[in-house]
C-alpha cells in the first residue's frame, strides 16, 4: 500500500541542510497495524505528515496504492487523501464553533456527499461509537477522551483504508488511552491499515509491527 | 454545503461579539451613508425625466459678449421674438412653448389677498411639451385665452374652499382680471421649475402689457425661458452653427444693431438639452436654484470612502484574528476542504455579514432620510429606494461588500497549511502585520483629508459671513417694490420717515447679495468728444438715498443730493470702475462728462468698492444711476428702509401700517438683508454640515477599527506585558509602548493626506473670488486631532492591559 523510496527531508539552517529524516525506505501493506516509536525529535511526526500527503519531502520517491505522490500538485494530492486517509490528532483538533454531529459530518461536506446518505453515515458511526446522546454537544462539553472519540469517528466517516494516528492517547489518561488503543485494534481487525506514532511501549504493542527512528532514520538495531 | 458555511459563520459572528459588532457597526453605517448619497444621487439625476417627451425637449440660452468674444453674460432665458422667428425658419421644431416668470404676486379673490410665489405665465403648448397633469379643465385650450390661468388644487382651495374653482374671477397685482380655466397637479419636486399658478401668454399681447407688436420686437428683454420640442433622435445641437446666421437675419437694424451689423458678432444662441438643466447649467439667469454635479461627485466619492474604512476594518480584524481561525482551517484542509472551499467558506461569511449590514442599512437610511434633508434642505423621499435600480444595487451590494471585505482575509486564510497550523508551527506571518498597517494608514488618510476639508470650508464660510463688506448690512429692511407704489412714493417715504426709528428710505433696481446683470453702452470724454468705453460696467438704478441707506462711504466727489436738481442726470461709479476707464486717480473721473445707454451727464461722485454680489463673485465696475421719471416705473423692483435698531419691531410694525395705508392689495411681505446674506451662503453652509458629518463618521470607524485591532494586539502581547512588569515598568512606561506603533501609523496617514486635502480643497477655494488662504495650523491641528482619538481609542486597551495584574497574564500561559 505505502512503499517509501529513501526519502529525505531537511530544513536550511544558515545555509547547511539539516536532515530531519535521512534516508528511509519503508513498506508497509494493506492490513497492517504500524507503530512508529523514536525519542522526541527523531523525526516521527514529520515521517507520519510524509505518509499522510501533509509535507512533501525534499528527496525521494513514495508510492501509494502504486502511484506515485511525489510527483502530484497540492489539488491532486488532497484528492487522494480525502478518498484514503484519515486523521487522528494528539490535541484532537475538533472545530470548536460545531458540535460533535456537524464536526463527523464535515469530511462528508468536502466529499460532496449528499445530505441524506451523510444523515445515515453519521448517524451509523455515532451509534456504533456509543456517543449518539452527545451528537448535539460542543467539543468543549466533553472529556478529553470523548474528544478523541470524535476525533477518531471524525476520521473514519469517509471510510479510509488508511488511519494516521499521531500520539492519539497523549492528552488522556491511561484508561481513556486503553479504550482508544482497544478501538483501533478493532478497527485493525476490520481491515482498516493503521499506523500510529507514539511514545508509550504498551500501545506501540498493539501494533502488528514497530519502526523506531533516530535522527531521522529507521533504527534497525533495535 | 452553504448550509453549513452559514451556519459556522453565524456561530462565529455570535462568538466573538465585539469584533462582529465593530464589522457589522462599521458596514452598516458605511452602506447607510452610500445609500443616503444614492438617494441624493438618484433624485438629482432624476430631474425633469418625468416628461416623457424629456429626451427631446431643448431649451434656448443666450450669451452676450464683448467685441473680442468674451462673454460677460449667459442667461438662461431669452428674448420673446425669438420663438416665433425660430418656428418660422427651423420647420424641424414640433412645438415651442415659453415661461415667463412673473416674480411674486398678490392675488386677489373677494376677502382674499395673497402673494404668490411661483407665478408663470406660459404658452398654451406647455401641456403638450411637458407633462403637467390636469386634473380639471381641457388642456387643449386651458391657456389658449387671454386673462385666463391654470392654477394647482392647493392654491384653488385657498382662495375658493370647496367651491368649484372653474370661470372663478382673480385679480391679479389690483390690475387685471384673470378667470379660472382649468386647475392642474403640482410639478413634481424633481422639475427644474415649478408654478402654482400659469397665467395664459396670450395676455401679454395685450396692448396695455407689451402689446404684440412689442413681442415681436423687444429683443432686449430677455426673461422668457423657451423650450423646443424635436422630434425623436433628432440631432438638435446641429442647429447651433445655424444660429448666427439666424440672428443676423432678424435682429441686424433693430434694438441697437444697425442695419446690415453683425449681431451675431455680439449675443449668440445655444440649445441646452432638459436633462443637463438641472445639474449642469449654471447661467446668470435660471428658473431655480439648480443643483450641482461636482458636489454630486464629491459626495459619492466620500460615500464610497466611508464603505472603504468599514470594509478595511473588516480586513484588519479578519486577518489579525486568523490565528483565532488557523486551527479550523487546518482541520477542514485535512478533512478534505480544497483552497477554494476555504475561499467560498469565508466569503460567505463576509456576505453574510454584509447582508445583515444591507438590512440594517435600509432600515437606518429611513429612519436618517428625514435629518438628512433637515440638514441639506433637500426633498428626498424613502421611496426612491424602490426603484428597481436601487433594488438591483441593494441585491449586489452585500456580495460587492462581501467580496471586497472578504477576499484579501479568505486568499490569506486558505493559504495556511495544515501542517502548520494543527503542529502549533504556526505564526501569523509579518507580511499580513505590514499590509494591516498599509491599511490602517489608508483608513486614517481618508478620515484626515475629510478633517482638513470640513476645517477649510467652515474656515471659508466664517470669512464670507463675517468679512467687510464695504457698507453697514445691519438692521436694513427690504420689500418688493410694487406698481401700485410709483405715483405715492414720495409721501409713502416721508410718512415712513416719520418715525424716528426709520433712518433712511431707497428704492433701487436691485439690492446686495442680488445678480448685476444689467448693462448698457458707455461713453466717456475724451477731449471734445465722447469715446466709447470697451469694459463692462453693470448699472443699478438707485434713488438719492441709496447710498446713505447702505452707508456706502464717497472717496470723491460727492454723492446724490435732493439740492442737485441735475443729479438726475447724475452718474456714481465705483473705484472699480473707474479703473477700468483708466484714470490715474478716482478724483479726475469727478465732474467729467459721461454717456450711460444714451444718457448724457457728468460723473457726480466715486464710491468706495463694496461687495454687491456674493463672495463668489469679484468685485465689478458699477454705475449708480437715477433713472427719468419715464424709466421710473419700470427700473425700481426694491425697497430698502435702515432702521435704528433699538426697537425693530415696533419700527417694522410701523412700516407695515404705512404700507398697509398705501398699499392696501398688496401683502405686507419683508426680508432683512443680513438674512439674505446668510442664505446666499446656504449652499456652503450645507455642505459645511456634510462635511462635518461624515468627517466624523469615516474618524469613528475607523477608530472602531483600531480599538479592535489593539485589543487584539495587545492580547498577544499580554505575556510581554506581564514580564515587563514583573521586570519593573511603570504602567505608563507600558502605555507608551503600545501607542507608539499605532500613533506613527496616524503620523504616516498625516503626511499622506496632507498634500492631498492641500489640494483639493485649494480646487474648492477657487470658487471664490474672496477666499482664505491656507492656513498650515489646519493641517497641523487636522493631524494631532486625529492622532488625539486615536491615542484615546488605544489608550482604552492599553491601560487596561497595564494595570492588570502580570501574575495573571504569566500563569495562564
Amino acid at each position: 500500500m505505502i512503499d517509501l523510496k529513501r526519502i529525505s527531508k531537511w530544513v536550511n539552517v544558515g545555509g547547511k541542510p539539516n536532515f530531519i529524516l535521512k534516508d528511509i525506505n519503508l513498506d508497509i501493506k494493506e492490513g497492517e497495524f504500524v507503530s512508529i516509536m523514536g525519542p522526541s525529535g527523531s523525526g516521527k511526526s514529520s515521517l507520519l505528515n510524509i505518509i499522510g500527503m501533509l509535507d512533501d519531502s525534499s528527496e525521494g520517491e513514495y508510492f501509494f496504492l502504486g502511484q506515485g505522490v511525489h510527483g502530484l500538485k497540492e489539488k491532486q494530492r488532497s484528492q487522494l487523501y480525502k478518498q484514503y486517509i484519515g486523521f487522528v490528532f494528539q490535541a484532537y483538533h475538533l472545530i470548536d464553533e460545531l458540535t460533535v454531529y456537524e464536526n463527523i459530518e464535515t469530511p462528508l461536506i468536502y466529499q460532496n456527499i449528499k445530505g441524506s446518505e451523510r444523515q445515515a453515515m453519521v448517524a451509523d458511526i455515532l451509534d456504533r461509537f456509543q456517543i449518539v446522546g452527545k451528537k448535539d454537544l460542543f467539543p468543549t462539553q466533553l472529556s478529553g477522551g470523548q474528544q478523541q472519540l470524535v476525533g477518531i469517528a471524525r476520521a473514519l466517516i469517509g471510510k479510509p483504508k488508511l488511519l494516521l494516528a499521531d500520539e492519539p492517547t497523549g492528552n488522556l489518561n491511561s484508561r481513556q488511552g486503553e479504550e482508544i488503543m482497544d478501538l483501533f485494534k478493532q478497527l485493525n481487525n476490520e481491515g482498516v491499515t493503521i499506523i500510529q506514532v507514539t511514545h508509550s511501549e504498551k500501545n506501540a504493542a498493539y501494533g502488528s509491527r514497530i519502526i523506531n527512528l533516530l535522527d531521522g532514520r529507521i533504527d534497525n538495531f533495535n | 454545503m452553504l448550509k453549513n458555511y452559514l451556519k459556522i459563520a453565524f456561530r462565529n459572528l455570535t462568538k466573538y461579539k465585539f469584533i462582529s459588532f465593530i464589522n457589522l457597526f462599521g458596514l452598516t453605517i458605511g452602506i447607510t451613508c452610500c445609500l443616503l448619497i444614492l438617494t441624493y444621487i438618484v433624485h438629482e439625476e432624476s430631474y425633469d425625466r418625468y416628461n416623457t417627451k424629456a429626451d427631446r425637449i431643448w431649451r434656448v440660452t443666450r450669451s452676450f459678449n464683448n467685441k473680442e468674444g468674451i462673454v460677460s453674460l449667459h442667461l438662461g432665458a431669452v428674448a420673446p421674438p425669438f420663438a416665433p422667428y425660430l418656428q418660422n425658419d427651423f420647420p424641424d421644431i414640433q412645438k415651442i412653448t415659453r415661461i415667463l416668470p412673473n416674480g411674486t404676486s398678490a392675488f386677489h379673490y373677494e376677502d382674499k389677498i395673497f402673494n404668490e410665489k411661483d407665478i408663470n405665465f406660459a404658452d398654451n403648448n406647455l401641456f403638450s411639451v411637458f407633462d403637467v397633469p390636469l386634473i380639471k379643465g381641457d388642456r387643449t385650450t386651458a391657456l389658449e385665452q387671454p386673462f385666463t390661468m391654470v392654477m394647482t388644487e392647493a392654491i384653488a382651495k385657498k382662495y375658493f374652499g370647496d367651491a368649484d374653482p372653474i370661470n372663478k374671477v382673480v385679480r391679479l397685482d389690483n390690475q387685471y382680471n384673470f378667470r379660472v380655466s382649468a386647475i392642474m397637479a403640482p410639478l413634481p419636486e424633481n422639475s427644474h421649475f415649478h408654478a402654482d399658478i400659469l397665467l395664459s401668454f396670450n395676455t401679454l399681447k395685450d396692448s396695455a402689457i407689451y402689446g404684440e407688436k412689442g413681442l415681436m420686437t423687444n429683443w432686449g428683454n430677455n426673461a422668457f425661458y423657451t423650450y423646443l420640442l424635436f422630434p425623436e433622435n433628432y440631432p438638435a445641437k446641429t442647429l447651433e452653427e445655424r444660429f448666427p446666421a439666424f440672428l443676423d437675419r432678424h435682429m441686424a437694424g433693430d434694438d441697437g444693431y444697425g442695419k446690415g451689423s453683425k449681431p451675431s458678432t455680439l449675443t449668440r444662441l445655444y440649445l441646452q438639452q432638459l436633462t443637463d438643466i438641472h445639474l449642469h447649467s449654471h447661467l446668470d439667469e435660471e428658473l431655480e436654484q439648480n443643483g450641482d454635479s461636482g458636489r454630486v461627485t464629491i459626495f459619492g466619492a466620500i460615500a464610497l470612502f466611508i464603505l472603504l474604512i468599514a470594509c478595511i476594518n473588516y480586513m484588519n480584524l479578519s486577518t489579525a484574528r486568523s490565528t483565532l481561525r488557523a486551527r479550523e482551517i487546518g482541520i477542514r484542509k485535512v478533512s478534505g476542504a480544497q483552497r477554494g472551499e476555504i475561499i467560498t467558506q469565508f466569503l460567505t461569511e463576509s456576505v453574510l455579514i454584509s447582508f445583515v449590514a444591507t438590512l440594517l442599512a435600509v432600515v437606518l437610511t429611513i429612519l436618517t432620510l428625514p435629518s438628512i434633508n433637515d440638514l441639506t434642505g433637500l426633498h428626498l423621499s424613502a421611496h426612491i429606494l424602490q426603484q428597481p435600480t436601487i433594488i438591483a444595487l441593494l441585491v449586489v451590494t452585500p456580495i460587492v461588500v462581501g467580496i471586497l471585505s472578504g477576499l484579501y482575509p479568505a486568499l490569506f486564510l486558505s493559504s495556511f497549511q495544515p501542517v502548520k497550523v494543527l503542529k502549533g508551527l504556526f505564526k501569523a506571518g509579518s507580511n499580513t502585520v505590514n499590509f494591516r498597517k498599509v491599511l490602517v494608514v489608508l483608513q486614517f488618510a481618508i478620515s484626515i483629508v475629510l478633517l482638513i476639508s470640513t476645517a477649510i470650508v467652515f474656515q471659508q464660510l466664517h470669512y464670507m459671513q463675517n468679512a467687510a463688506l464695504g457698507f453697514d448690512k445691519e438692521h436694513i429692511l427690504t420689500m418688493g417694490y410694487p406698481n401700485g407704489l410709483y405715483k405715492n412714493y414720495e409721501s409713502f417715504r416721508t410718512t415712513l420717515l416719520q418715525d424716528p426709528h426709520v433712518l433712511q428710505v431707497t428704492r433701487s433696481s436691485r439690492i446686495p447679495t442680488g445678480r448685476l446683470l444689467d448693462e448698457q453702452g458707455a461713453s466717456t470724454e475724451s477731449g471734445d468728444s465722447l469715446r466709447p468705453v470697451t469694459a463692462d460696467i453693470k448699472y443699478v438704478a438707485v434713488d438719492h438715498d441709496f447710498l446713505k441707506t447702505y452707508g456706502i462711504p464717497v472717496v470723491a466727489g460727492r454723492d446724490y443730493s435732493r439740492d442737485y436738481s441735475t443729479d438726475s442726470t447724475g452718474f456714481l461709479l465705483n473705484v472699480a470702475a473707474t479703473k477700468v476707464l483708466g484714470v490715474k486717480t478716482p478724483q479726475e473721473m469727478v465732474g467729467r462728462h459721461f454717456s450711460y445707454g444714451g444718457v448724457k451727464g457728468r460723473v457726480v461722485g466715486i464710491m468706495r468698492d463694496f461687495n454687491f454680489e456674493s463672495m463668489h463673485q469679484a468685485i465689478l465696475p458699477i454705475i449708480f444711476i437715477i433713472p427719468s421719471a419715464a424709466q421710473a416705473a419700470n427700473n425700481y423692483g426694491n425697497i430698502s428702509i435702515k432702521l435704528a435698531g433699538s426697537d425693530i419691531k415696533a419700527s417694522v410694525a410701523y412700516v407695515e401700517k404705512t404700507w398697509k395705508r398705501f398699499l392696501p392689495e398688496t401683502p405686507f411681505e419683508y426680508t432683512f438683508l443680513d438674512d439674505r446674506f446668510d442664505k446666499l451662503y446656504k449652499s456652503e453652509q450645507q455642505q459645511g454640515s456634510l462635511f462635518t458629518t461624515f468627517a466624523g463618521i469615516a474618524i469613528f470607524i475607523a477608530c472602531l477599527g483600531l480599538l479592535g485591532l489593539s485589543a487584539f494586539s495587545i492580547s498577544q502581547r499580554i505575556k510581554e506585558i506581564g514580564v515587563r512588569k514583573v521586570l519593573g515598568a511603570s504602567t505608563g512606561s507600558i502605555v507608551t509602548l503600545l501607542s507608539t506603533d499605532f500613533l506613527r501609523l496616524v503620523a504616516i496617514a498625516s503626511l499622506i493626506a496632507f498634500p492631498i486635502a492641500w489640494y483639493a480643497m485649494h480646487n474648492w477655494l477657487r470658487d471664490f473670488a474672496y477666499r482664505i488662504s491656507i492656513e498650515w495650523w489646519v493641517f497641523l491641528g487636522a493631524g494631532i486631532l486625529a492622532a488625539a482619538v486615536a491615542l484615546v481609542t488605544i489608550s482604552i486597551q492599553a491601560i487596561k492591559a497595564a494595570v492588570a495584574n502580570p501574575v495573571k497574564a504569566l500563569r495562564s500561559e
